[in-house]
């Protein structure tokens, strides 16, 4: 008998990945601003006040500073807090929590002292919120050593992701773009919302996966990108130019050999990247393939990054700036496949 | 038999307008009743549409589109 198919958006997928761990681990708890009764202002945390009440799920006010801070005191001493960062460009007033205690407690200690938070953040921009809520800073963080960084592009890994990262010692950053929540003003890419299992399962991290099979080029992305690369792909694939899309799902732990094989395959590699273009994800993705073996290339590798400005509020300047399928199809017509 | 799928005319106060932001159901797939098949968004709050009864779902109303209280935004058969 088939198995009846249950879509869940990204939103649901992390709300379902953290009830199901909270019913079996007494020291799982959530806070934020506005994730109690409102559900999180991006939908993730619905359903979770209702049925843990209060002291489990718990509305901060607004200071990440404190907030951020308690998370770390909290998992030092046994908790899992899953704390969310309304939107990661606010990580500014609480980087110190977040870089030097969260992510160096355990080495400093020994390993004598755990830090097992989960802080969830929304990402991206696309709907003009400005150049302060609409940023990736993926690179920033996946630069740090002593986090793990995820970037789920669909709801079924979205589940596997929140589950592993609630399970794991270390702590995990877990990076949602909003335009994958399902919630309409932010954009909706119908492609993030599949079909989900109802038991609790673990994704893997550091297990990149190849989302469309390609022969003549390799487009590597992670997030909202994976959407534009399987698009572009499409497109490609009338004009008779076969590519390959690769998820990178995690950034830190990073699947460099897929990343690699894929090209060594294609001989051709674009990095879609909705962070900026310099010192970031795109970059070191290059970097993966040419250290290793340039000779694999029939070609110099591409970006499609967001350029290197203040990201704009403006509609026409902002949509101007980010990444999307026609500049990656563009970039890969220049390769004269 | 068909049965409407609509949105419920008590889900929000006043008249306001809502959009489509997901279908959680493939268009022609078999749904139960009260199977959460939809989600539809009134000014930044999030709404439920649940299946009706039992049957096979025909979409009617797409994603982005605005749709208002009492709508039919799909058939059951």
């Amino acid at each position: 008998m088939a198995i009846k198919e249950r879509k869940l958006t990204i939103a649901r997928a992390m709300a379902e990945g953290i009830a199901q761990e909270m019913r079996t681990d007494e020291s799982v708890f959530v806070m934020g601003e506005d994730v109690g009764p409102l559900g999180g202002v991006f939908g993730n945390t619905r359903g979770l006040f209702d049925e843990f009440g209060a002291e489990r799920v718990r509305d901060t006010p607004i200071s990440e500073t404190a907030f951020m801070g308690a998370a770390v005191g909290a998992a030092s001493d046994g908790m899992r807090p899953v704390v969310e960062l309304m939107f990661v460009d606010f990580f500014g007033v609480c980087f110190d929590a977040i870089y030097n205690n969260m992510a160096k407690n355990a080495y400093f200690s020994g390993g004598n002292v755990k830090v097992p938070v989960v802080l969830m953040t929304s990402t991206g921009g696309g709907y003009s919120d400005g150049g302060q809520h609409s940023q990736c800073v993926y690179g920033t963080f996946a630069h740090l050593p002593g986090m793990k960084v995820v970037v789920p592009s669909n709801a079924y890994d979205a589940k596997g992701m929140m589950i592993a990262a609630i399970r794991d010692d270390n702590p995990v950053i877990f990076m949602y773009h909003k335009a994958l929540q399902g919630m309409g003003w932010l954009g909706t890419e119908p492609g993030a919302n599949v079909h989900v299992p109802e038991e609790q399962y673990v994704l893997e991290f550091g297990k990149a996966k190849t989302v469309r099979e390609g022969n003549d080029v390799t487009i590597v992305s992670l997030g909202v990108g994976v959407h534009h690369g399987l698009k572009a792909a499409q497109q490609l694939e009338d004009k008779g130019i076969s590519a390959e899309v690769v998820d990178l799902r995690t950034l830190v732990p990073l699947h460099r050999d897929h990343v690699f094989n894929s090209v060594k395959k294609t001989g051709r590699l674009v990095v879609v990247d909705e962070d900026y273009h310099s010192y970031g994800v795109s970059g070191e993705i290059i970097a993966s393939v040419v250290e290793r073996d340039v000779s694999i290339l029939k070609a110099a590798p591409q970006r499609v990054a967001y350029p290197d400005i203040p990201i704009p509020f403006s509609p026409i300047m902002e949509q101007w700036a980010l990444p999307n399928p026609e500049k990656i199809v563009e970039v890969c017509l220049k390769f004269n496949i | 038999m068909s049965m409407k799928v609509s949105i419920p005319l008590e889900l929000w106060d006043g008249d306001s307008d809502a959009v489509i932001t997901t279908w959680l159901v493939q268009d022609g797939s078999q749904v139960e009743y009260k199977q959460l098949v939809a989600e539809i968004m009134m000014e930044k709050i999030q709404h439920e549409i649940h299946s009706p009864g039992n049957g096979r779902i025909a979409i009617l109303r797409h994603v982005d589109e605005i749709v208002g209280k009492g709508d039919c935004i799909a058939h059951l058969s």
